[in-house]
């Protein structure tokens, strides 16, 4: 992923087209802390910090943030339901899952859910902020080993197949590449495509993963009537 | 005996034109078929010395109509010869059937004629027991027995029906294998010798009864053997049961061990893990507060950095002890990501050829660790040493055995100069030993290097046990793995 990205169209035009951030995030400290810093870059602003994922269902939507920082683990409503609910209500808002623990399993689940990346909890402040924008501009980054998943999970045999669902040729070729190492850039360098269409061929494969993984898994959080409120 | 029956003139009268006709071709013969009487079958066998060795006639003391009357003796063949032939005559007016130490050996109930028992291959040495049960229908009443045993030391034991045989009263039970005699069977009486009237001199005939075999049981059926199987069976079943019981508490602990390292695990998460993350974010958010020269800024950038070490570091740990991350995805997962962290400070393009799995292992904590170590060695060779520009990682499991495959595209090494023990190979190759696996570095100058990592796993039993397979189902709902409950 270029690291020379210097601003985006929104931040340039003037202070309130600032990227509109939400926050999930129970432990009051960390809440407050993760506000401060989103507020510190120039074109973030945190619009909205909820303390539970019952707080945001009822919350978020009526702030129309563009991308929502949810932490996996929430009491109650886990994060992994919260992000579920959150995309069936907003399918249009991006989700990135914080995590304190590197488990790709966990992060599999999130993404299943409908999350549109993921990031570990303690990633440095300009790291955070490029991510924030790449998920705008495109896929969040993928690794290999989420990218193996992904494939995997598409190949599962006897799954109900949703056509719309289906990964395009050159979505499974990127996605192959990632699962071998190979970075945006080199896949980019590769296919002779651009670092950006790599990127929201990504995007499109979180969606459909989401999609595709619907039936199965975020059916069960979606069955039950979300919480009184919400 | 029916004395009326049976008196010589009526036979004569009788039997003469009868023998006459059949005897006609021959005078000689006519004259022997007078003196058998009413006997028209195969002509006899010699029985010249059919009475030879016979008793007396011996019965109860008192001889009623319908009587049974048990007669008993006891014999003892000597332990020291074999028996080379031995032959029971007898017969008793009116019925009666033979044993042999409680075997049944053949009945008769004709007594004007003898009956013959060849007892050769019964009589093995030690004692016998020879056990009559008479029955007398009417009138005259008696039992004539002779015994000859010749043995292969040339001696010959004589057994005959005298006073030596006890009657056995009718209301013993098992008096046929009795081995003893009691006191209260009395004597046999003895009621004359051969001849005595109205019975015989010579008897009519003799039947040779079929030839007496031992009984063979089969092996599968004698005492010993059914008590050996027994008790081999029971033996297996003790040790099976002993086995079952340690296996049972085998895992009994092997499942507590799981749930004590998921503890450990989840309170070093929590407390720790959580508690370092908070303090990295509050020192991001200090250090963003503060004026971009300040010298503070930079130390407390250094501390934040320091802590994402730990932090990284109590991943790997944590990652070893979680129980639930033992499978083979789990662990190319792992092995995946930790390269490409490893390296992404680095000018090496790390690639990976991860083979679907095929066959469901368990890799186990020290699996887990050995094959770690093992890679992060070989990393770090690479790094420090190879001067590569590509690695790559190639993990595949094939039935039981799990290899990790890292080659790279270095200057390589002439092993044979390759000092052991400084390089670390030796210390991979004892990690792997340790756990049963096999470490082999392979090197030229000039042509990289490949190191192969195996270890033979265990294969699962059941996908997972019970106890977890409970919490996987609900896992999608709710993230509850044992370490990362409650984290937030």
């Amino acid at each position: 992923m270029t690291k020379s990205l210097p601003t985006i169209q929104f931040s340039e035009a003037s202070g309130k087209s600032r990227l509109r951030v939400a926050l999930v995030e129970d432990q009051p400290k960390v809440r407050e802390s993760w506000a401060r810093l989103i507020n510190s870059f120039p074109d973030c602003s945190c619009v909205c910090a909820c303390a539970t994922g019952e707080e945001a269902l009822r919350v978020i939507p009526g702030e129309k943030p563009q991308v929502i920082l949810v932490d996996i683990f929430l009491p109650r409503m886990s994060g992994i339901e919260c992000t579920s609910r959150l995309k069936e209500m907003l399918p249009e808002t991006q989700i990135i899952i914080l995590t304190a623990m590197d488990d790709q399993e966990l992060v599999f689940m999130a993404l299943e859910a409908g999350a549109d990346g993921y990031l570990l909890k303690r990633i440095k402040p300009a790291e955070l902020r490029l991510a924030l924008l790449d998920v705008l501009r495109g896929g969040a980054p993928m690794t290999s080993q989420v990218a193996r998943r992904v494939i995997e999970s598409f190949r599962r045999p006897g799954k109900p197949k949703d056509e719309t669902a289906a990964l395009s040729v050159r979505e499974e070729q990127i996605l192959q590449l990632l699962s071998q190492g190979y970075s945006n850039k080199l896949i980019a360098d590769r296919l002779e495509i651009s670092v950006d269409t790599v990127c929201s061929h990504l995007k499109h494969v979180y969606s459909k993963l989401h999609v595709n993984s619907r039936t199965a898994a975020v059916v069960r959080y979606m069955s039950s009537k979300p919480p009184a409120g919400a | 005996m029916r004395p009326s029956h049976f008196t010589p003139g009526l036979i004569l009268s009788l039997a003469a034109p009868l023998g006459f006709c059949l005897a006609l071709p021959s005078v000689v013969n006519a004259q022997t078929n007078v003196r058998d009487g009413l006997q028209t079958n195969p002509p006899p066998i010699a029985i010249e010395s059919s009475t030879n060795g016979l008793g007396s006639w011996i019965w109860a003391s008192h001889t009623t109509d319908r009587q049974t009357c048990r007669l008993w003796r006891s014999i003892e063949i000597p332990a020291t010869a074999t028996v080379t032939h031995a032959e029971l005559r007898m017969t008793v007016d009116n019925e009666f059937v033979l044993f042999l130490d409680g075997r049944n050996l053949g009945r008769g109930g004709e007594w004007n004629e003898l009956f013959d028992f060849n007892l050769t291959y019964l009589l093995a040495p030690g004692p016998h027991v020879l056990a009559v049960e008479a029955y007398n229908d009417s009138d005259y009443a008696g039992l004539i027995l002779g015994m000859e045993v010749d043995l292969s030391d040339g001696r010959r034991i004589d057994i005959k029906s005298d006073d030596n045989w006890r009657v056995v009263p009718n209301t013993e039970k098992h008096w046929e294998t009795a081995t003893r005699s009691s006191e209260k069977w009395p004597r046999a009486t003895v009621i004359g010798p051969l001849g005595t009237k109205p019975w015989w001199l010579e008897p009519h005939r003799v039947n040779t009864m079929e030839l007496l075999l031992p009984i063979k049981v089969p092996f599968w059926r004698t005492g010993w053997f059914q008590i050996s199987v027994l008790a081999v069976c029971g033996a297996a079943i003790l040790v099976s049961l002993r086995l079952v019981g340690q296996l049972a508490i085998h895992r009994r602990e092997r499942w507590l061990l799981q749930k004590e390292r998921g503890r450990i695990a989840r309170d070093i998460h929590d407390d720790v893990g959580s508690r370092l993350t908070q303090l990295v974010l509050h020192g991001e958010v200090a250090q963003s507060e503060l004026p971009p020269e300040s010298a503070t800024r930079q130390q407390i950038d250094q501390i934040c950095q320091e802590a994402r070490e730990v932090l990284s570091t109590m991943d790997e740990i944590l990652w070893g002890l979680n129980p639930k991350r033992d499978t083979y995805r789990d662990f190319t997962s792992y092995i995946c990501g930790y390269a490409q962290g490893f390296l992404k400070s680095t000018e090496i393009q790390c690639l990976f050829d991860v083979a679907p799995q095929t066959a469901s292992v368990v890799l186990e904590l020290p699996f887990r660790r050995a094959l770690l170590m093992a890679v992060k060695e070989s990393l770090n060779n690479a790094v420090k040493h190879s001067g590569a520009t590509e690695i790559m990682l190639r993990m595949a499991c094939e039935g039981q055995t799990l290899a990790v495959i890292l080659s790279d595209n270095g200057r390589g090494f002439d092993p044979a100069r390759a000092k052991p023990g400084r390089n670390g190979l030796a210390n991979m190759a004892q990690r792997l030993e340790e756990v049963g696996g096999s470490c082999r570095v392979t090197s030229r100058p000039g042509q990289g290097c490949r190191t192969e990592l195996s270890v033979r796993l265990r294969h699962r039993l059941r996908p997972r046990s019970w106890r977890w397979s409970a919490e996987e189902r609900s896992g999608r709902a709710q993230p509850s793995d044992p370490l990362e409950t409650n984290y937030s």
